[in-house]
């Protein structure tokens, strides 16, 4: 398309006027004496959490112009990425005006916000008219289709728009996912079983345990970007070996942000080299998302405490050695300023023997996809836990300690989404290109190799906004709110493009020999943990509703 | 000891490769690149001699325009120690590049000197024999595997009859084949430490070698497209077919 990147910086302009329009139209469904009520925010649910999609395609198209000008400056904006961007501003112009799914059942069109008068003035523009018709034309995105397929035996699917140090990683960790991994992930998930500790340990002496913790306490001191692209490309070959890192990531981040000084020496070398395999344990079984509510006691005696209480969905529960554990010691203070967080040893158990420290015992739950670490519900029966152990030595921190590595957390999830889609793409290609019906390769037909351009476009936008999440937190600037929008996005379009990869299967994409019948089942989790599809649009609404 | 290991950078081996439209060779600008295969095996097999107490340092060299130095990174990454990069723009024959290679042989005087048997680009597999010629020193191409006794290099090779061992001075030049090891890949602690390893740059007019052309290329074609197959209903006619249409009995 002619002037395209001048369309697009058009079209964002007019995104960000619509975006401020759809805010000030909730604002008056949900505020109250200028300040959001809990009841109009409870009955406009629908409204809000349209807003917070609206809002998340106006950063992720942002993000995605940025990817194109930083390319385009360096003369490498080519025909791939192009198209990737035209594709990406047609289809998400059009939601706008006509719907965005925040699920397949649920669309947060105009009227759902109040904007009940047909005319979208700010979204009426030449430049945004002219991509929205104009910019998926059948013609181009057979185009498009055939450039994927001719490079696809190279994995490249556009320019990433990564430095060299990024770049090296990436190709260097695709060999190991492509030798250690990819073989052998659909039989880990098959047989249920646990990611080898041979595996792990090259994990550990690949370095990805240390990856981001500073180099005074063992780590590499690297990152958030290239933790991004690490967790990217583990992920790719099983989203439990990108999750792996996960646990060591939460963990660290917690005692660099709470930890005193002798908890961070001590634990983070420990971490760092993968001696010590941690996990987190928040989730209680009446209790998910209202994490301030949790029932479960740590009790003061003499120097140490005394846990007691139910935890669930705690993932590689059985074979970790230390338990990052929220409880609460202020059995007066109901909401979140009575929890507290612990670094609680444990004795690494198996499946034979689960939990063989004193005081935990429990079992395992059977899950449809996300296993090689396994989910465990555990219960504490008077667990002790020493004193020292108590994060940074003070009680009724533990809610605040956890909501500060949230960022962290969301980033790491979104590259995990980003990760597992690449993989489902790549495994529906594959199958698209191999596969032959009525005497051609089913890529022919334009309803299957379509469905790969989509999915190429989706997943170089929600990639995109994660790596943006990661560099804003490098520089040390607040970057929830677009980490908790790449986490959103990121969800959906794994969950779209594994539906879709087994679509392009037919009947064999049913069958759980086939590999992406596994990543159907790993897709579907990313939706749910670390902060269900609801919530964050709910976090996002609200965080846009308190700006001016 | 020293070990010297050339790296060359190339097509990335499953990209698909496009003529250029002039006929003048292939299509490279703003396809994916990596290190040569060869050279990458050659690499590994230098940290291994390295990592058994054999070798002291390794110095990956290559020769070529700026985004060697990837190439070369790449290399100090897996665990080479330092690089040299002779910068040029100009794409050199065999002989050009073993001439730049023996004269910064005669400045580092390493104990080997490790290669690919060839690059994937030219499958020449002539530098390590012509750098051998300049250089006058011993070679064992081909190997499948590398000892070191004292002074002098074992080395086996893959010939056409099966393997044959020699035993060779040091310093020698070894070229390596498809088998003598698997590399690896790097770590992320080595991608850190390659980021402050040093890479000399250095140009062809600094080594006074003169690296003209000696070939002319006349002409880069796609190779002929693959012709459907057909099926045949008998013996007789799949014979008949291969005497008088294919001509091969």
């Amino acid at each position: 398309m002619d002037n395209l990147l001048i369309k697009c910086r058009d079209s964002l302009e007019s995104i960000g006027k619509y975006t401020d329009a759809a805010k000030a139209q909730v604002k008056k469904l949900v505020m109250e004496d200028g300040k959001v009520s809990k009841q109009l925010m409870a009955r406009e649910q629908h409204a809000a959490h349209g807003l917070a999609w609206i809002a998340t395609y106006k950063a992720t198209l942002t993000e995605l112009f940025n990817w194109a000008e930083k390319l385009e400056s360096e003369n490498k904006f080519l025909e791939t990425e192009q198209l990737i961007l035209q594709f990406a501003f047609s289809e998400y112009l059009s939601q706008l005006w006509h719907g965005i799914p925040m699920s397949q059942l649920e669309y947060a069109r105009p009227q759902d916000l109040g904007l009940k008068n047909g005319l979208l003035t700010e979204l009426s523009t030449s430049s945004v008219k002219d991509l929205m018709l104009n910019g998926n034309e059948a013609s181009d995105r057979l185009k498009l289709a055939d450039i994927l397929k001719d490079s696809f035996s190279s994995k490249n699917f556009g320019n990433l728009g990564l430095d060299e140090t990024s770049s090296m990683i990436i190709q260097e960790f695709k060999k190991f996912v492509e030798d250690d991994v990819v073989p052998y992930a659909h039989e880990w998930h098959l047989k249920d079983e646990l990611i080898p500790m041979e595996v792990i340990n090259k994990m550990s002496e690949l370095g990805i345990f240390g990856l981001t913790i500073p180099e005074e306490y063992g780590g590499l001191g690297m990152s958030k970007l290239s933790m991004c692209v690490v967790t990217e490309e583990l992920a790719r070959g099983y989203i439990g070996i990108g999750s792996l890192g996960t646990r060591t990531d939460i963990s660290s981040e917690l005692l660099l942000i709470g930890g005193t000084e002798e908890q961070k020496k001590y634990w983070l070398p420990k971490i760092a080299s993968g001696e010590i395999l941690p996990t987190a344990v928040f989730t209680e079984p009446n209790i998910g998302s209202d994490l301030a509510s949790l029932k479960t006691r740590a009790v003061k005696s003499g120097d140490d405490y005394s846990i007691t209480g139910n935890k669930t969905w705690i993932t590689h529960g059985a074979r970790s050695d230390l338990m990052t554990m929220l409880a609460r010691t202020d059995p007066n203070e109901k909401g979140y300023k009575g929890l507290s967080m612990f670094l609680a040893e444990k004795e690494r158990g198996d499946d034979d023997n689960m939990f063989p420290s004193k005081g935990m015992s429990g079992g395992e739950i059977e899950v449809l996809g996300y296993r090689g670490m396994k989910e465990y519900e555990i219960a504490f029966d008077n667990f002790k836990v020493k004193g020292s152990n108590l994060l940074g030595g003070e009680e009724g921190k533990g809610f605040k300690q956890l909501m500060e590595t949230f960022e962290s957390a969301r980033i790491q999830t979104a590259a995990r989404a980003v990760g597992v889609a690449q993989s489902s793409m790549e495994t529906g290609m594959q199958y698209a290109l191999d596969r032959s019906q009525f005497g051609q390769s089913i890529y022919q037909f334009p309803r299957v190799s379509s469905k790969i351009v989509s999915m190429v476009t989706e997943i170089m936008a929600a990639r995109q906004l994660t790596y943006f999440s990661a560099r804003e937190k490098d520089k040390g600037n607040r970057c929830d709110l677009e980490a908790g929008m790449a986490k959103l996005l990121g969800a959906r379009v794994a969950w779209a493009t594994a539906d879709n990869s087994l679509q392009i299967h037919g009947g064999n994409g049913f069958a759980l020999e086939y590999p992406i019948s596994r990543l159907l089942c790993d897709s579907r989790i990313l939706n749910i943990f670390e902060g269900a599809a609801e919530m964050q649009a709910d976090v996002i609404a609200r965080r846009l509703l308190a700006s001016n | 000891m020293k070990i010297l290991v050339p790296v060359k950078r190339v097509i990335d081996p499953y990209v698909n490769i496009r003529v250029k439209s002039d006929q003048t060779g292939v299509e490279t600008d703003n396809v994916k690149m990596s290190m040569n295969p060869f050279c990458e095996i050659a690499i590994e097999e230098a940290i291994r001699l390295k990592e058994a107490g054999k070798a002291e340092e390794i110095i990956a060299i290559s020769i070529g325009n700026q985004q060697c130095q990837e190439t070369i990174r790449t290399a100090l990454a897996m665990g080479a120690d330092r690089g040299i990069h002779v910068l040029t723009d100009e794409i050199l024959e065999p002989l050009a590049l073993a001439k730049v290679l023996a004269k910064i042989y005669e400045e580092e005087k390493p104990g080997l000197v490790i290669m690919g048997k060839q690059a994937i680009d030219g499958d020449n597999n002539q530098t390590g024999q012509m750098f051998a010629a300049l250089t006058d020193l011993a070679q064992g191409t081909f190997a499948s595997k590398i000892d070191i006794e004292g002074d002098m290099a074992v080395v086996t090779r893959e010939v056409d009859g099966g393997l044959q061992t020699i035993k060779i001075n040091m310093p020698a030049v070894i070229t390596t084949d498809l088998r003598l090891n698997e590399p690896r890949y790097a770590s992320l602690p080595n991608i850190m430490k390659a980021k402050k390893k040093s890479i000399e740059q250095k140009s062809p007019a600094d080594y006074g070698v003169d690296i003209a052309p000696r070939l002319k290329v006349l002409k880069v074609m796609e190779p002929p497209k693959r012709q459907a197959g057909i099926k045949v209903e008998s013996v007789s006619e799949l014979v008949d077919k291969l005497k008088n249409e294919a001509g091969v009995i």
